[in-house]
């Protein structure tokens, strides 16, 4: 079978799901599709400049926020929301990037959480703005041209046609010559360097790109709950983001998919146990990291390379 | 501005600092040991509590012996982390990220395991000596936080006694600073490892054990601990396990400045800043020598 008649099922199957789910594993998929847009730019950063960010959650919620307070106190339209999410983490992520940035490994990890938790600690603050833990309610559901996307059904298809199209963005992007150069930058920075590549100002790029992602996915969860509160973003949030790409694989559309459902599900299957998944959460991450360092869907990949090149796993594994 | 919130800010300055101090001493043992951050480190302090709480309550432990149980739970953890997941990123000669991560899914695992298991409680210790209280130039402390620092001052005499006059602490250093060189005279540079994370186990522990009667301890404090710590030993410098003294108290007295010129809200936010501003500008600490892996 070809990929084109592979390709078309898999967008027949995509198409039919909420159709014939119930509504509650809909409302999950559609879970899943806003997450997967704020993973996708935690994985960018993982997987092609090798950058563990845990500041994920603090876009997200600048996102939901600014999406919320456009369209509830301001009473503009919802596209003006999304921009005004987009425009503010973008220039917050440029403005702490810079700076922020000139770290590596650990400590850049470490500065991004500790990012993180100033933001949650300000969100809780700045409860004139945020509404604290009271929340910002009554939140518009999308629409346009008189249609209203006010079942999960209906946002089903919205939110993973947004989630479709920033992955080819990032697809694109990572398959050209920004590519290329981060994971140069990546894989052999002394060599980057002399290639000319500017190795801070790409990062810095990237980071905003990421902070961007995150916004869109805050944009869309407020529109489909609704109700934003600091409660949906706690440094539980950013940990969670960071799974995705991490179990699902950085390095492939695919993996970020895989992770964006892993973690939506999991939780669902373990409810019946009580508050189980946080448990499970935690080991997934560290036996992915011992066990399968390129996630689930790079594991299988490689295996599935490795099987019909012939190449025994032991050699890829020493590599 | 009296005098007397000047000294009871001081007070409770110093207080907060020598706990920050051993989780960051902590912090600073695995790293030097083992060249890793250890994201997880504030979660020995919950273990350690915890533990020691359900000694007490569940096991009818007298306090010393529950103290005891508290301070082994954390070294055992510290142990059975290097042994079972430690060991075989080592032996895959992964990256630093890819440790980062490990231990981070670590933290998170014993933090939804406390939630689980344990509850949404606080969990709060007897205080040490009576709870009264001491008056200090129109200030008060209680006898508890004075035992909190004197305990403190002890394990770091002992800690730097261990690590420059036992066999064991000469052999952990070495492995430290030179394996391969280490490994030739004999010591086995993998034991030393795994002793190193029992250290930092052990620090981590005692960091929550002498906390909880001041701060009743919860499920979410870990990753707190954890950055709290990490700020007092990267402003003393990281591979320098002392310098985290010095950085713990300056945090401790940064943050309850804080608290009297600004809001006690902020308290975080202030001392999260301090910890970005340092590793961006002072990288290797105001003690600290040059020697920091990862930039």
């Amino acid at each position: 079978m070809n990929r084109r008649v592979l390709f078309a099922i898999a967008i027949l199957v995509w198409a039919v799901l909420p159709m014939v789910l119930p509504r509650h594993f809909t409302d999950l998929l559609v879970f899943a599709a806003i997450y997967s847009v704020a993973g996708l730019g935690v994985g960018l950063l993982l997987g092609h400049c090798g950058i563990v960010t845990l500041a994920q959650s603090a876009f997200y919620a600048i996102g939901a926020y600014a999406s919320a307070i456009v369209t509830v106190n301001l009473k503009l339209p919802m596209i003006v929301g999304v921009a005004a999410g987009l425009v503010t983490s973008g220039v917050i992520a440029l403005a702490l990037g810079w700076p922020v940035l000139r770290l590596r490994g650990y400590f850049l990890a470490v500065a991004t959480l500790a990012l993180a938790m100033i933001a949650s600690a300000l969100f809780f603050e700045w409860d004139w703005l945020t509404g604290g833990t009271i929340g910002l309610g009554g939140i518009p559901k999308l629409g346009a041209f008189g249609v209203v996307l006010d079942t999960p059904q209906s946002f089903y298809y919205a939110a993973w046609i947004t989630a479709a199209l920033s992955m080819i963005l990032v697809h694109n992007l990572v398959s050209g010559r920004t590519g290329l150069a981060m994971r140069s930058m990546r894989d052999a920075i002394d060599a980057a360097r002399v290639l000319a590549i500017d190795i801070h100002s790409l990062r810095v790029q990237m980071f905003v790109l990421c902070a961007m992602l995150g916004s869109l996915s805050g944009s869309l969860f407020a529109h489909y709950t609704g109700y934003v509160s600091v409660a949906s973003f706690s440094i539980d949030k950013a940990i969670l983001f960071l799974l995705i790409p991490v179990i699902g694989g950085a390095g492939s559309i695919a993996g970020i998919i895989v992770g964006a459902l892993f973690i939506t599900f999991v939780p669902e299957v373990l409810s019946k146990i009580g508050d189980f998944h946080g448990i499970v959460f935690g080991l997934a991450l560290v036996i992915v990291v011992i066990a399968a360092p390129h996630g689930i869907v790079g594991t299988v990949e490689r295996w599935w390379h490795n099987r019909r090149s012939g190449v025994s796993p032991t050699a890829e594994a020493r590599r | 501005m009296t005098l007397s919130l000047v000294a009871q800010a001081v007070l409770s300055g110093v207080t907060n600092g020598v706990i920050y101090a051993l989780i960051g001493m902590g912090l600073a043992v695995i790293f030097k040991g083992s060249r890793a951050i250890n994201a997880a480190q504030g979660e020995f302090s919950l273990i350690g509590a915890v533990a020691s709480v359900f000694a007490m309550k569940a096991a009818g432990f007298s306090y010393p012996a529950a103290f005891a149980v508290g301070a082994l739970a954390g070294a055992a953890t510290g142990v059975l982390i290097d042994l079972l997941l430690v060991r075989p990123m080592i032996r895959r000669r992964a990256q630093e990220d890819a440790f980062l991560l490990l231990t981070i899914g670590i933290a998170f695992a014993i933090s939804a395991a406390v939630l689980f298991f344990a509850g949404r409680d606080y969990f709060t210790l007897p205080s040490i000596g009576s709870d009264g209280v001491a008056i200090l130039f129109d200030a008060t402390i209680r006898y508890h936080a004075i035992w909190v620092i004197v305990i403190t001052a002890l394990i770091v005499i002992a800690l730097r006694a261990f690590y420059r006059k036992t066999n064991i602490g000469l052999s952990m250093m070495a492995a430290s600073i030179d394996a391969d060189g280490a490994s030739t005279t004999g010591i086995n540079v993998d034991l030393m490892r795994t002793a190193t994370y029992g250290m930092g186990g052990l620090l981590g522990a005692l960091a929550g054990l002498l906390v909880a009667p001041l701060v009743p301890i919860s499920f979410y404090m870990g990753l707190v601990f954890t950055l709290k710590g990490f700020c007092a030993a990267m402003i003393g410098g990281l591979t320098n396990p002392m310098g985290a003294i010095v950085g713990g108290l300056m945090l401790g007295l940064l943050e309850s400045l804080a608290i009297v010129f600004i809001a006690s809200a902020y308290k975080d936010v202030v001392a999260l800043t301090v910890l970005i501003v340092i590793m961006i500008l002072v990288p290797h600490g105001i003690l600290g020598r040059a020697g920091r892996a990862g930039g």
